[in-house]
């Protein structure tokens, strides 16, 4: 029978940076994430997904659970750098792309998805939850979003019907290699990338978001306990933040962990609209400190909608039932 | 001793002794704690900790999971750090979970630091077997410990030095070994109410003899003690030291009794192939071999690992009939 | 925690401590340096654990601990003594073996301690110094101070009985301790791949009931933000954190030569010297005119400077006498 590739991403450095102690929750072991892959194996195979490619990440979190299953299918170790950085994931979206998934289990945070869709812009997601930050990631049983992979691979929903285009932030920085957001681009005052968490609310002096969502903690809920954006909605959000701003608001930085902060002003930001700025600066993107800007580089920031699909779990589950594909 | 001739005296069982040496070691060295497993709510497996808790709470009187390593660990690191902590190692045994912490951590830390560190930790533990526990809960190791420079190691043979030297070994700025003997719990004799110290590193002539020197360890005085009796019927009068401590050992009490019966027999209960019997016949011979009439002999537990068999374990453990055996030897009768 | 925290300015780490963070590691990796040459030369007796590369972790660590503050150390212990404020000469004393040494040349390089400056010893044993660092934090809660401990211990150590066991009880007794894990991916000569399951040690962190936390243990100031995060955590009766620092030792396990070597290969080594903590502070250190590229020069200059001296010292210093062997055996003061 034949079934289209299915690729499986594990971020073994999700879920156990600095966040885990300054937020309240305990280190996400790679244990954990091996047994959620082995789950969305499960199924995908009972769906009739018979090939996989999988990154061969460091801490063997994929390959672990491909060697716990037995049964009739194909599966392709994708060969992936060992730097322990973000890189990897980077460098290995590239290899997996060679692969031809038709979409990709991604197991971490927004930082994950974000170094994926880095090296490989147009890829099909499927992001799950494993890490600090999960705006970007959904939440869903690993053995359901697995399913719905395996049906997607076995032709029982359309690409057209159940992969939707994210927005993105595109980030340009003079002189340097460009970089990207999925969730949120946010500048602070720090002068480190460090332990790259954003520990220090005091320091955030922009924000800008694709996404301003109230049921989610991080950047994103500083715009979405205010003024929520949905991911529907074609523009982004963009919040100066200062000590005299008049809009206070008591936002979840990150999981169990609130913070005050003043907002001066929020602004919508087309499609094909840019924001200028010039450093110092650090920036943190979804999540994370991850570039130094020098004092009078300038920075350029745009949205729009040429992200990443991701899977629509729901929706591809309940087309397929409809569709008698289960009976 | 002094402290104690003005208190008034009853009869306690070494058990209650131990108890009692415990409580005042907290009543009056706000430093001190006791760890171990079971101390707290349970008062520990053999009784001694009874109401610890109560009288001194949670903070001093500290139950510790079965981690004898972690346990002994933290007499180490308290103890350097300002605490008098008591540690109770269950058995003598458990010796070989923590033999890191003992052997390389706590009796070498202040040589090591060049005299910078003091760690005034006692550690209680309980040795001997007669009880049927076999070969991991019977043992008699106190050799391994006094073999360690930094180390003190006691051997207290009944109620009144169990106390006074529980008290004596945690108002040392040493680490101690206070190997207590588990057949000896309900054996009971009087012992002072109040505060009192049994020095460390002084032998105690038990019984005065001219014929011969018996040196024994712990519980063994018990049996040289009722061998002496024994002897008596036969016309030998010997002469019984219990040793107390093992490191440092009393060597002078003990040439000084061999230059008035110029005999001595060695006795204890962990076997004889490298025990500290061995050790103290080359201190006599080294020391007093002149006033030497017969070669100095051992009575020990023979080279097996402690036996569980009622049957087997009386065979194995030194008991005074074979003392009176060995003296016989001795004097070549 | 970040919570309380009022003035933005105050959050961010001053002029004074990213200097003092550089002055650290800058200390430990010419007194590394130097020591080894040494030990080639003959002139250091026994064996030398060096820390060439891990310098940001001890220094990173070591900024949020004063002199009241317990450490244990490992087999590999020169650079947290350096970065708890040791000094050169009564160091260089100490690995010569001579009585002016902090350790009066009993210890040597695996044992070198000083109490006056918090640090319970390097320790010979590896997962020797964690029970005890447990032990400093129960005695710390015993006397209800705010000060904390500190175990250092490597991936190697993580697999020790005796680690496990006080990480547990920590734990249990919600004491005042930080696990700092260096995990410098090789116990020994022993890649961890070869000794454990896990690639992070502070998987295990759940497993205690307590946080554990992956920083990059090449970048000070990531340790210095993950340990402070700790430390604080542990200073206000929070409890423990398992803290893994990802870092490498340039130099073989005892002694300095570091290529060449059947365990290892030469490119990984690279790959982690292009990671080099110092160069990368001391680069954006200028770049956020912190310190002057001239200014680092005298730093280093003055390192260098301080060893010149502390080994004629150390070359001057008398041998202990024959009559000292047995002194400090026991303390006879009672």
């Amino acid at each position: 029978m034949g079934s289209r590739t299915i690729g499986i991403i594990a971020n073994p450095a999700s879920g156990k940076d600095v966040r885990r102690l300054v937020a309240r929750a305990s280190v996400f072991d790679n244990r954990e994430k091996s047994a959620i892959i082995r789950r969305a194996l499960e199924g995908a195979l009972n769906t009739g997904a018979r090939n996989f490619a999988y990154l061969d990440d460091s801490h063997n979190i994929a390959g672990g659970a491909f060697g716990e299953i037995d049964g009739d299918f194909e599966s392709t170790l994708v060969p992936c750098l060992k730097t322990s950085s973000a890189l990897d994931t980077t460098r290995g979206a590239l290899s997996m792309r060679d692969q031809n998934p038709i979409a990709n289990l991604i197991l971490g945070g927004d930082g994950t998805s974000r170094a994926f869709v880095k090296g490989w812009r147009e890829a099909a997601l499927l992001p799950l939850s494993t890490g600090t930050n999960n705006v970007f990631p959904i939440l869903a049983e690993a053995t359901i979003a697995g399913a719905a992979l395996g049906v997607l691979a076995c032709g029982g929903v359309s690409e057209k019907e159940v992969l939707h285009r994210a927005k993105i932030i595109d980030i340009q920085i003079e002189g340097e290699a460009e970089d990207i957001a999925l969730i949120d681009a946010v500048v602070t005052k720090d002068q480190f990338i460090g332990s790259r968490a954003l520990l220090n609310a005091d320091v955030i002096e922009r924000i800008f978001l694709t996404r301003a969502e109230p049921t989610s903690v991080g950047m994103t809920s500083v715009g979405g306990l205010v003024q929520p954006l949905s991911q529907d909605e074609d523009f982004g959000m963009y919040l100066i933040l200062d000590n005299n701003g008049k809009i206070k608001v008591r936002a979840p930085i990150a999981p169990g962990l609130y913070e005050n902060l003043r907002i001066k002003s929020i602004e919508r930001v087309g499609f094909n609209e840019s924001i200028e700025m010039i450093g110092p600066c650090i920036l943190a993107l979804d999540g994370e400190r991850e570039r130094e800007v020098q004092a009078g580089q300038a920075v350029k920031m745009s949205i729009g909608r040429e992200g990443p699909s991701v899977l629509d779990v729901r929706k591809t589950m309940e087309l397929a039932a409809n569709r008698g594909f289960f009976t | 001793m002094s402290e104690a001739e003005n208190k008034s005296v009853r009869e306690l069982p070494y058990v209650m002794a131990i108890n009692e040496g415990i409580k005042e070691v907290l009543r009056e060295q706000k430093d001190a704690f006791i760890a171990g497993e079971d101390v707290a709510v349970a008062g520990g497996v053999y009784g001694y900790c009874t109401g610890l808790l109560d009288e001194f709470g949670e903070d001093r009187v500290v139950d510790t999971p079965i981690s004898e390593k972690g346990i002994m660990g933290l007499g180490v690191g308290a103890s350097a750090t300002g605490c008098r902590p008591i540690i109770d190692l269950m058995f003598m045994d458990f010796v070989g979970e923590c033999m890191d912490e003992i052997a390389n951590q706590m009796a070498k830390m202040r040589f090591m630091f060049g005299g910078k560190a003091t760690l005034p930790v006692t550690v209680l533990t309980m040795g001997g077997a007669g009880g049927s526990l076999a070969a991991q809960h019977s043992q008699s190791l106190e050799a391994w410990l006094a073999h360690l420079p930094g180390m003190k190691v006691v051997m207290p043979s009944d109620a009144y030095d169990a106390k006074g030297m529980i008290i004596s070994a945690s108002r040392d700025n040493n680490p101690v070994f206070v190997v207590l003997n588990k057949a000896s719990l309900a054996m009971t004799m009087e012992v002072p109410e109040g505060s009192y110290e049994v020095p460390l590193g002084e032998a105690c002539v038990r019984t005065q003899g001219k014929d011969l020197t018996i040196v024994a360890f712990g519980r063994m005085v018990h049996e040289a003690m009722a061998s002496v009796e024994k002897l008596k019927a036969i016309g030998i009068e010997a002469e019984v030291i219990d040793a107390r401590s093992v490191q440092p050992f009393d060597t002078e009490t003990v040439v000084n009794s061999i230059k008035k019966t110029h005999r001595a027999l060695v006795i204890h209960e962990a076997v004889k192939f490298g025990g500290i019997g061995g050790e103290i016949s080359a201190q006599i011979q080294e020391e007093a071999f002149d006033y030497l009439d017969a070669p100095v002999m051992r009575v020990a537990a023979p080279f097996s690992p402690v036996p569980f068999s009622p049957a087997l374990e009386k065979v194995y453990i030194p008991s005074s009939d074979s003392i009176v055996t060995k003296v016989k030897e001795t004097l070549a009768l | 925690m970040v919570a309380k925290k009022k003035n933005a300015k105050s959050n961010l780490p001053s002029q004074k401590v990213l200097q003092e963070l550089h002055m650290k590691m800058v200390r430990i990796r010419r007194f590394e340096e130097r020591a080894g040459k040494m030990m080639e030369d003959g002139k250091i007796p026994g064996a030398l654990h060096l820390y060439v590369g891990q310098e940001a972790v001890a220094s990173g660590v070591m900024q949020h601990l004063s002199n009241k503050d317990w450490i244990t150390s490992t087999h590999r212990g020169h650079g947290h003594l350096v970065a708890k404020g040791g000094e050169f000469k009564p160091m260089f004393a100490e690995l010569f073996g001579r009585s002016t040494g902090y350790c009066r040349g009993k210890g040597g390089s695996m044992h070198i301690s000083n109490m006056d400056l918090g640090m319970l010893g390097a320790n010979g044993i590896v997962g020797g110094g964690p029970p005890i660092a447990m032990g400093a934090a129960f005695s710390n809660r015993f006397k209800k101070n705010k000060n904390v401990a500190v175990a250092f211990f490597g991936d190697g150590a993580s697999n020790e009985g005796s680690v496990h066991e006080a990480i547990n009880m920590a734990s249990l007794y919600k004491l005042p301790c930080v696990f700092v894990c260096e995990n410098n991916g090789y116990g020994e000569y022993t890649a961890q791949s070869r000794h454990q399951a896990i690639v992070d040690v502070a998987d295990r962190a759940s497993g205690y009931g307590m946080p554990g936390v992956v920083c990059d243990g090449m970048d000070v100031m990531a340790v210095y933000e993950a340990a402070g995060e700790a430390i604080e955590r542990a200073r206000k009766g929070s409890g423990p954190t398992l803290l893994e620092c990802k870092t490498y030792r340039y130099y073989d396990h005892v002694g300095v030569r570091g290529m060449g070597l059947t365990y290892r290969t030469d490119e990984e080594v690279e790959e982690w010297k292009n990671k080099d903590a110092i160069e990368g502070f001391e680069k954006r250190l200028i770049q956020l005119g912190v310190m002057t590229k001239k200014k680092i020069e005298n730093v280093h200059a003055s390192v260098g400077k301080d060893i010149d001296e502390a080994i004629i010292f150390a070359n001057e210093s008398p041998y202990p006498m024959p009559e000292d062997l047995l002194d400090n055996v026991y303390n006879e003061e009672t």
